[in-house]
């Protein structure tokens, strides 16, 4: 919610000044971000699913803008309006509004104006050294609030595209599970699957059309496609050419003929999804696991290991972190790390500050590369409301 | 407002004649009231309603706001004003007339998106090939975007499109269309195909009373009386 009075409006601004001059001082320099975006790059990188929640317009010049939903991509556009390049380490801070609708209605827990206060740290190249960097300084910037009680949650896409890489399987599929990761229930269907091997429902038509395919002969199959559209009358409308319909086709057709995926290694798949708990010993049990499954993790779970090392020299408290091998799965832009920071009377679902590692975002945004970039933002109404309350 | 019914008509077209063909086979005749011109009218055989002839489109939004107690419109239009419709207006009779199908069409061309769930495992390559999202053609913002938020994809934009939107993917201004057809023969000439589980909503005109209303038991009473009386 806005705040009600000017005394409340206050608060909140000395609030923000008070964090921003914690992350100033650790390097990260103050960026002004507007509020005003432009819609169709946010829509091209958030989706639709978010749109459904942005505040879109059109201006009188019939520009498409929107009220920005959040401050993490209109800092990557100010970092490419600077470097274009986009590989340029460099460190940014913000404050400020950020705004979604709610469909169900506003109300307190669920504002449709909120202020975010946080950090992006971009292309830097020590990515678990990154990662140990930005929990470290929201963790001091919370403490510098006053806030002691806190608990950390954390959780690693990367070990899971890891564990995809360790299995023997077609590109494909591993991109597709990748895919349905922020799904569970999609996910568990790709799984199954993907097991029994049953091919995908087809049409007759096309069933005896894919039957002439040969996955190996990528050419003759676009003429073969292309026939077999010219005898049926169908004409080639549309911005997809033939060679992306065909390669697709082809693609199912490999599917279909490929082996199934071995049941032990769906079944690792899933005992991996479950792993949770604390963060210390998640790397032994995972290493456990992958032994079990005749699979090697061993460069992911160095990289966890030294991350948690990190965190802990980087003054965060690691004892009672908490590890889920499934934490991170609703939130679909991140790539690596993610955690959240929990104060035990807020709960697990109004988590006072989260973030994480997302190593596509910049390039979604126009940056000719893949640029790694991490950040976290804190949700500083739930800070206050917690600082307020213990005060009193 | 008076305390009359409120009840809202579509003001042209097809849909006002089959909707004054339907009231008069419950035996009630409507009249416009005061200039030839004007938008209100009345029931000659139910003196305690006041018609209101407004576009099909801005019934939704009378009943919506509560600015009706009843109206006959699609329920595409319905549905597409409110998100919450079932928990705003409710549903008293389907008309039997106005069908259409609202669906998912993309072109004929695409042998291998046959399928709702094709187009979530066709939009990551789409984007690396084409370095944006795919686009839908609509004039049904929300209900595409409910259709497909329920399936779980989210790689594409929507393009609002106000008219001849089965001419958009030839055109180049959109990768498929959500659309509302009959006989899907529009669809066919221009190239395109119905998603076998493409069907969002089979839609028809209906009556409709609006929750948000201000409501009295005469006229609870009045709106049931009218609904009794209507024979799809």
């Amino acid at each position: 919610m806005p705040p009600a009075t000017a005394q409340q409006l206050e608060a909140l601004d000395a609030q923000a000044r008070r964090l921003l001059a914690v992350f100033t001082r650790a390097g990260y320099e103050h960026v002004p971000l507007a509020v005003i975006q432009p819609a169709g790059l946010f829509l091209d990188v958030v989706g639709e699913g978010l749109r459904a929640r942005t505040y879109v317009f059109t201006d009188p010049d019939g520009e498409e803008l929107c009220l920005r939903p959040d401050l993490t991509v209109p800092t990557c556009r100010l970092h490419l309006a600077r470097h274009p390049a986009g590989a340029i380490a460099a460190r940014y801070c913000y404050s400020g509004a950020a705004f979604r609708y709610q469909p169900a209605g506003a109300d307190r827990a669920h504002p449709r104006e909120f202020r975010q206060v946080g950090v992006e740290c971009f292309a830097a190249a020590d990515r678990e050294q990154a990662d140990a960097e930005v929990v470290g300084v929201i963790v001091a910037a919370l403490s510098d609030a006053g806030l002691e009680r806190i608990q950390l949650r954390i959780g690693d896409l990367g070990l899971f595209h890891a564990l995809l890489e360790a299995l023997p399987l077609p590109p494909r599929w591993r991109r597709r599970l990748k895919h349905h990761f922020w799904r569970p229930e999609a996910f568990r269907a790709e799984l199954a699957r993907l097991t029994s091997n049953g091919p995908p429902p087809m049409e007759d038509l096309t069933r005896t059309l894919a039957d002439r395919l040969d996955p190996g002969k990528r050419e003759e199959a676009q003429a073969i496609v292309a026939q077999y559209l010219d005898r049926s009358g169908v004409e080639l409308i549309g911005t997809r050419t033939l060679a992306e319909i065909s390669d697709r086709l082809l693609a199912e057709v490999a599917d279909a003929r490929e082996p199934p995926l071995a049941v032990e290694h769906a079944a690792l798949i899933e005992s991996y999804v479950a792993v949770r708990g604390p963060a210390t010993t998640a790397s032994k049990k995972l290493g456990e696991l992958a032994q079990r499954g005749k699979i090697d993790l061993t460069h992911a779970l160095a990289a966890f290991d030294r991350r948690l090392a990190l965190l802990q020299s980087a003054g965060v408290d690691i004892k009672d972190a908490a590890f889920s091998a499934e934490f991170g799965r609703n939130l679909e832009y991140y790539t690596g790390f993610v955690f959240e920071i929990i104060a035990p009377e807020l709960g697990v679902k109004s988590p006072l500050a989260g973030g994480g590692r997302y190593d596509n975002l910049l390039a979604d945004v126009g940056a000719p590369c893949s640029v790694p970039a991490v950040g976290s933002c804190i949700h500083i109404e739930r800070l206050l409301a917690l600082l307020c309350a213990s005060s009193s | 407002m008076s305390d009359k019914l409120i009840l809202a008509l579509p003001s042209k077209g097809r849909l006002m004649e089959q909707c004054n063909a339907l009231l008069a086979r419950a035996g009630l005749t409507v009249a416009k009231a005061g200039p030839a011109r004007g938008y209100k009218g009345e029931i000659a055989e139910l003196p305690g309603v006041e018609v209101n002839f407004v576009s099909a489109s801005e019934i939704a939004q009378f009943l919506k706001a509560g600015a009706a107690h009843l109206g006959v419109t699609g329920e595409d239009l319905i549905r597409e004003t409110m998100a919450d419709a079932d928990e705003r207006v409710q549903f008293l009779k389907r008309c039997g007339f106005g069908c259409a199908d609202v669906v998912v069409a993309v072109p004929a061309c695409w042998l291998d998106v046959r399928r709702v769930s094709d187009l979530d495992e066709m939009a990551p390559g789409f984007r690396r090939v084409h370095g944006r999202q795919m686009r839908i053609a609509t004039k049904y913002m929300n209900l595409t975007r409910r259709f497909f938020t329920q399936r779980g994809i989210t790689g594409y934009r929507i393009v609002e499109s106000l008219g001849a939107t089965e001419g958009a993917p030839a055109a180049g201004l959109a990768e498929l269309i959500v659309d509302i057809t009959t006989s899907g023969a529009t669809l066919k000439a221009n190239g395109l195909r119905v998603l076998e589980d493409g069907v969002i909503l089979r839609s028809q005109a209906n009556l409709v009373s609006s929750k948000g209303a201000p409501w009295s038991s005469e006229l609870r009473a009045l709106a049931q009386a009218i609904a009794c009386r209507i024979l799809p």
